[in-house]
């Protein structure tokens, strides 16, 4: 599994994204290159939210950041909108970038503490020049109205005066100022209680509705995923291994990997034996992953065919792709 | 919308505009500081004895004397409007050192740290190296090239002055710069950086609206510590001969006056009053806005 292949893509769909073989590897020193992204391929339909999940260090925070030429990846292509990203020059990339916004996972951080909420979401604005500030105040109000919060309240606040989940909210507000087509969420929610969660997950999905986004979740919570999401990827080490609509994805369980993940979410039962799970271990480094299938290291159903040869995504049921030569069987 | 989330407006804490109660040593700082900065502006305008001025009649005269409120040196010279007169030099040359020297370290700090690359490695060696160098060797050596001088070539007040400033400004650079870059590299690595950048902000605006405002208070704190040890510099070198000549700066005034410590001892003793009180005001200015600095910190 974890291994590459395009046959999950839609080219015939109303695609707002597509991406090709990404590659994104950073220089750690003369011979250390971590390769945090590896050959990933997808494609975003408009009106969906696609889920990118995986454990910690998968790549999919960077995956989010590459899309947006931040910074810019190593190989592969980036196509946003019937333009091309990763060849486009500077003032050319930046006159895409209010059609592609994104959440950032801390929602302290995401805010500058020396400005008021009224400056934080009057930044874009300014920075394209969206009419004088009469416009721009009334487009203030209209943003903080749209997320909850009261514009009297809030305008003149600075963000440590907010709750994790109010900063979250304005960041939200902020990512919609400048009418996006695209919205990339990385871990939007995973700093934040489990009943400010549902919320900020509520109000996206109005966001989502009332403005016509389309959505790119990144996550590490299956339950959250499951709440959101129309498609769902899976990703190991660079690379993806499974993509399946969420009910396919739990139901269906195709990959091992995937079926460690679904069976490491928590179920509030105290009376439940506290299971080791179908893996164990740390994943390798991404430094020197290992040949042919990522996981193979980590598998049950490992076999030298794995070493050997990298699995190609294959469609197993409908709208269900996997990469794995031994895909679990029902 | 929910009932649940409406409550997400309700349950911010009221502003608090209750006025922070200041230390004492706050005001009395203040005070001290406000009144250096008034006798260095003003100081030659008001009336009393001119500080190149000689009284014969008068020979180191204790203070307190009815027309020599601090005495006078065992030169006649008026010791009231010599420090008056030296507050205008010392003070002068830490302000443009600092002020000249933190917004050049600043610059580069900044630029170095939010664009890294090879540039940042050479600008960190050259502040280490600037900054292993003791600052009085530095500006003892820079004193000695550039205003070198002897009994046949005597170098000019003004350029003694000049050079004095510049050599101290180079000092400051380094010592300035690293807190900047050490400040940008921790500010520009905020998430709300990040989403300027994805909005298409300019890197200069993220500098100018983001980076800047964060880093000033950190630079502010150790630049009121910059200013004193500049006085403090400028007096060690007076001492050692090589600083302002003729008695202008408080620290020429004590290099002067040290000879005569057994007849007039107010000839070192004020003077170096005069250092210590404007370091340790200073040092409490730093290390006020440090602290609150770090309170607001606390709560970011």
């Amino acid at each position: 599994m974890a291994g590459s292949g395009k046959a999950h893509m839609r080219p015939d769909g109303d695609t707002v994204l597509t991406v090709e073989d990404l590659t994104v590897e950073f220089k750690l020193g003369k011979d250390k290159i971590v390769k945090a992204v590896s050959g990933v391929s997808f494609d975003l339909v408009r009106g969906e939210t696609l889920a990118v999940v995986g454990e910690s260090g998968c790549g999919k925070s960077t995956l989010g950041k590459a899309i947006l030429q931040l910074p810019k990846p190593n190989s592969g292509s980036v196509n946003f909108l019937s333009t091309e990203l990763t060849t486009l020059g500077k003032k050319e990339l930046r006159d895409m970038r209010p059609a592609m916004q994104m959440i950032f996972q801390d929602p302290v951080s995401s805010l500058d503490p020396r400005l008021p909420v009224s400056e934080v979401l009057a930044e874009p604005l300014r920075v394209w020049k969206r009419g004088n500030q009469v416009e721009i105040d009334a487009k203030i109000d209209e943003l903080l109205n749209a997320v909850n919060l009261d514009p009297k309240v809030v305008r003149d606040r600075r963000s440590y005066e907010f709750s994790g989940g109010q900063c979250q909210r304005i960041s939200i507000a902020r990512a919609l100022a400048l009418d996006p087509t695209m919205i990339i969420c990385d871990e939007p929610v995973s700093a934040l209680d489990v009943s400010v969660q549902a919320q900020i997950l509520n109000l996206l999905q109005d966001m989502k509705d009332r403005y016509g986004l389309t959505l790119m979740f990144i996550s590490h919570d299956l339950a959250v995923v499951k709440a959101v999401s129309t498609r769902v990827m899976v990703m190991y080490l660079g690379k993806v291994c499974e993509v399946a609509p969420p009910d396919e994805l739990y139901q269906n369980t195709k990959h091992h990997y995937t079926r460690a993940l679904v069976a490491s979410v928590p179920i509030p039962d105290p009376e439940r034996p506290i299971s080791s799970g179908f893996i164990q271990g740390e994943p390798p480094s991404p430094m020197n992953p290992p040949s042919g299938c990522r996981f193979r290291t980590r598998c049950p159903a490992a076999s030298e065919k794995c070493a050997a040869e990298e699995p190609q995504l294959r469609e197993v049921a409908v709208g269900h792709f996997v990469a794995c030569h031994h895909p679990i069987e029902e | 919308m929910s009932s649940t989330e409406q409550i997400a407006t309700t349950d911010i804490a009221p502003v608090q505009k209750a006025r922070k109660k200041r230390p004492f040593g706050f005001y009395l700082a203040g005070f001290w500081v406000a009144l250096i900065l008034f006798l260095a502006v003003f100081g030659d305008f008001l009336p009393g004895p001119q500080w190149d001025e000689s009284f014969y009649d008068s020979l180191g005269v204790a203070p307190f004397h009815q027309s020599h409120i601090l005495g006078t040196t065992l030169d006649g010279y008026d010791m009231y409007s010599g420090l008056v007169h030296g507050a205008r030099l010392s003070v002068f040359v830490a302000l443009v050192a600092v002020i000249v020297g933190g917004a050049i370290g600043t610059v580069i700090g900044v630029a170095s740290a939010y664009f890294r690359g090879k540039i940042d490695v050479v600008i960190t060696m050259a502040f280490n190296i600037m900054l292993s160098i003791p600052n009085l060797v530095l500006s003892l050596a820079l004193i000695s090239v550039l205003a070198y001088s002897d009994e046949n070539n005597p170098a000019s007040t003004t350029r003694r002055v000049g050079v004095l400033m510049l050599s101290l400004t180079i000092v400051i650079i380094p010592i300035l710069g690293r807190i900047a870059r050490g400040a940008t590299l921790q500010w520009s690595s905020r998430e709300f950086v990040l989403a300027s950048k994805s909005m298409g902000t300019t890197n200069f605006t993220i500098i100018r609206k983001h980076i800047l405002p964060n880093v000033a208070p950190a630079i502010l704190a150790i630049g009121f510590l910059a200013i004193g040890s500049v006085i403090i510099v400028e007096g060690s070198l007076a001492v050692l001969g090589i600083g302002v000549p003729g008695g202008g700066s408080w620290g020429s005034m004590l290099a002067n006056g040290r000879g005569n410590i057994a007849f007039s001892p107010w000839e070192v003793y004020l003077p170096a009053g005069a250092i210590a009180l404007t370091v340790i005001s200073c040092n409490w200015f730093g290390d006020y806005v440090r602290k609150a600095l770090d309170q607001r910190e606390s709560k970011i």
